[in-house]
């Protein structure tokens, strides 16, 4: 089963298990069978801060420029991290479209933070599938996406705790860090926009 | 219900011999449930739209429901994430106490303790994101404002996606076809039939030895009960004639799906008459797949000569700039694959510093043509051979002045290609598969399996893809339990692939919704040595 393969690999550098959003199902729509309220139900999300060490890798942007993962990381600017590829039709939409709509409402501070999505299907999204992708999304400036060989997309998957052994396996994960160094809060199941630029901005005041 | 699915439908039911099978039209105008469905499209092509939490949406293709739970509408696991059946009975049953008390093959995500929905609830449902007995939908489903009519179409298309009778299942046989188009190599069907069989008589073997015929648990039926049978569809004739061949034969035999089989220098009419048929036709052995976006019933190993010529451009656009346009020549024979493998290169070499000629010599030209042909090439930066192994054996003299020479390792025999010593070393392979010390281990596996069952090894390749398919076919309906959907089928095969540990001459397999080559790169590679067959790579795996 995939489960043995649901390790997190920052748990035991956890330091708490601070859930900050609590968004769950709103209880009277859980339990109501009225439930006229024609607002759709946001998820639950669980947060932690976990400290991850970057690793080393050369990825491929969707410019088709080789870059190292570790110097894109630590350009000096807030980083937003996710995982998806570009023929999964369920969840990556979903993340892809809520990190657009984050772009979108950080206005102008958009340029000082660098969203990144890297691909866990490296051999089919090449930077032209990744470039397409990027455009579906309304990807601005900020927002990088990336694709490498197999074992590069491995690695870094392993080193940020969201390896599942295979593409289809995977779950939906936001990675913040403010910068070079600093612990990452990790946003575990489907954030919103909302609760992104939320979490963001507290991290933002913190540091 | 469309026509096809009809006819599939009754063909299975009733054992129906006149059925009209043959008489079905490749295409069916789209019933406005199933556009909905599949491509999330209103009358009109005006696109759906699903509202989500916080403002997020889906629309046209993306808000389809197939995205989710499918052709087959049985739904799917992704991760942590079980998107559950929505084909017509999984909805509608009555209440039950466990999975086992419904007369519904077992999909993953199915629920029996749940009021049955009506077309209202369901209507509720998709509108407002409201399931059975109250409970919201999981934040991923979501709500689509369709009018009555769209909404009544969309159910009615769910109600037929009904898992029913399927052609070529009995209670006791499973019925599999194999394809051999007339063209393809003779040594090499054999080769391909030979593992082929042995495998079914292996599987039938140990299905009948393994436990008694028992039904207490619905898992245990398709293990039990099933014998594999296969059918040996040997075409015959022009390429035109082979749609009509297939389906007499479809209607005279049906079949659950189609495995393996060995093509020559075309696939395209067995991969339309799949497509029409809605039958999955399993990793065929063909050097030139039909590379078609349309395509869902197909699945291939690799792009074959396709991605070759892929490779083979990913280092030809790799050269350093020059200030002139560069020479590049293609030779290969009329009636094979070449013609179509040189056209993709060209294409991809299209809009860069390239000026490309094409060389062809005739089918059943004696070879000392093509030494004429090579020797009058004349100066070029690239020479590109789609050749095949007798006639690199008689390539003659290496001409004068060529920069570099390009090779298919797939046409040319790969490690085996006769590749006379004076052009090794200007000679680079396409080599569309893992390398061979790399991929030792792996193919001990099917080589042993021959060994035992002395079978004649003499297609190596092609022989241990025949057997990498059969053995993906039969742990995917392991894991399909006695859910014989031919949909469900491709769809367990595009999740279950990129867990395989034994996956032969290739690297890695995966493939997804809208994948159909499972190994997508491969090496440019060379001999290492002025004779023999060792063959070393001249960089790193390259994905194109």
């Amino acid at each position: 089963m995939k489960l043995r393969a649901r390790h997190i690999a920052g748990v035991a550098l956890m330091a708490s298990a601070l859930v900050l959003t609590s968004v769950g199902a709103r209880a009277d729509e859980a339990v109501d069978g009225m439930h006229d309220s024609h607002q759709p139900r946001a998820a639950a999300v669980t947060a932690s801060s976990v400290q991850y060490v970057t690793p080393d890798l050369t990825l491929t942007r969707q410019d088709g420029k080789q870059v190292s993962l570790l110097k894109e990381m630590d350009d000096g600017r807030p980083v937003v991290l996710n995982f998806i590829f570009t023929t999964c039709g369920s969840i990556c939409p979903l993340m892809s479209q809520v990190f657009g709509q984050f772009q979108h409402k950080l206005g102008p501070d958009g340029a000082h933070v660098h969203l990144m999505s890297i691909s866990i299907d490296p051999e089919e999204d090449t930077p032209p599938r990744l470039r397409e992708y990027a455009q579906r999304f309304g990807a601005g400036p900020g927002w990088q996406h990336y694709t490498g060989t197999l074992a590069a997309s491995q690695a870094a998957q392993r080193a940020f705790g969201v390896y599942r052994g295979d593409k289809m396996s995977h779950a939906p994960v936001t990675l913040l860090r403010m910068a070079p160094g600093q612990r990452w809060l990790r946003l575990e199941g489907f954030v919103t926009p909302d609760e992104l630029l939320q979490n963001y901005r507290q991290l933002l005041a913190a540091k | 219900m469309t026509m096809g699915a009809r006819a599939r439908w009754f063909c299975g039911l009733a054992l129906i011999t006149a059925c009209a099978w043959s008489a079905v039209p490749p295409t069916q105008p789209e019933t406005l449930g199933e556009a909905i469905y599949r491509h999330g499209a209103l009358p009109g092509g005006e696109p759906i739209r699903g509202e989500r939490a916080a403002g997020m949406y889906v629309e046209g293709n993306t808000a389809a429901c197939v995205n989710c739970h499918r052709r087959s509408g049985l739904g799917m696991q992704e991760g942590h994430l079980t998107i559950p059946p929505v084909a017509g009975s999984y909805l509608f049953h009555p209440r039950a106490g466990t999975i086992d008390d419904l007369d519904l093959p077992f999909v993953p995500g199915m629920r029996a303790d749940r009021d049955p929905y009506t077309d209202a609830s369901l209507a509720q449902a998709i509108r407002d994101g409201i399931g059975m007995g109250g409970k919201p939908l999981d934040v991923l489903m979501p709500r689509f404002k369709l009018d009555d009519a769209q909404m009544a179409a969309l159910i009615a298309y769910l109600k037929q996606l009904s898992p029913g009778a399927v052609p070529g299942v009995t209670d006791s046989v499973l019925h599999f076809a194999t394809i051999f188009t007339p063209d393809s190599d003779p040594v090499a069907r054999q080769g391909v039939l030979d593992v082929l069989n042995r495998f079914f008589e292996d599987k039938n073997h140990y299905t009948r030895a393994e436990s008694p015929r028992m039904r207490s648990s619905r898992r245990m039926m398709f293990k039990v009960n099933r014998h594999w049978e296969l059918h040996v569809w040997q075409l015959s004739g022009a390429p035109d004639t082979w749609e009509a061949q297939l389906r007499a034969k479809l209607q005279a035999q049906p079949v659950f799906a189609v495995i393996s089989g060995l093509g020559g220098h075309t696939w395209a009419p067995v991969q339309r008459f799949c497509e029409a048929q809605q039958l999955p036709c399993l990793f065929p052995n063909v050097d030139l797949p039909v590379d078609a976006e349309s395509n869902f019933e197909t699945v291939y190993f690799s792009r074959g000569v396709l991605l070759e010529a892929e490779l083979m451009a990913h280092a030809l656009l790799a050269m350093p700039d020059k200030a002139t346009e560069r020479k590049l020549v293609q030779v290969y024979r009329d009636g094979d694959v070449g013609p179509d493998a040189a056209a993709r290169l060209r294409a991809t070499l299209n809009g860069h510093a390239w000026h490309v000629i094409s060389e062809t010599i005739p089918a059943a030209a004696s070879a000392s043509a093509l030494r004429a042909t090579l020797a009058r090439v004349g100066p070029c930066d690239a020479l590109v051979l789609w050749l095949r192994p007798q006639d690199i054996a008689a390539l003659g003299p290496l001409p004068a002045d060529v920069k570099v020479v390009y090779m298919s390792g797939r046409m040319g025999g790969l490690d085996q290609a006769p590749l006379p010593t004076a052009w090794r070393h200007l000679t680079h392979m396409a080599y569309p598969f893992d390398l061979p010390e790399h991929r030792v281990v792996q193919v001990d596996y099917p080589l042993g399996w021959f060994r035992l069952r002395q079978i004649p090894v003499v297609a190596q390749q092609v022989q241990a893809d025949t057997y990498l398919a059969c053995i993906i076919l039969s742990d995917t309906l392991n894991h399909m339990v006695d859910t014989f959907v031919r949909d469900y089928l491709i769809e367990r095969i595009e999740e279950m692939l990129e867990h395989r540990i034994l996956t032969g001459y290739y690297p890695h397999l995966a493939l997804a919704p809208n994948q159909r080559f499972a190994s997508k790169g491969g090496y440019l590679a060379h001999f290492a040595e002025g004779t023999g067959t060792r063959v070393v790579a001249d960089g790193d795996w390259i994905a194109p």
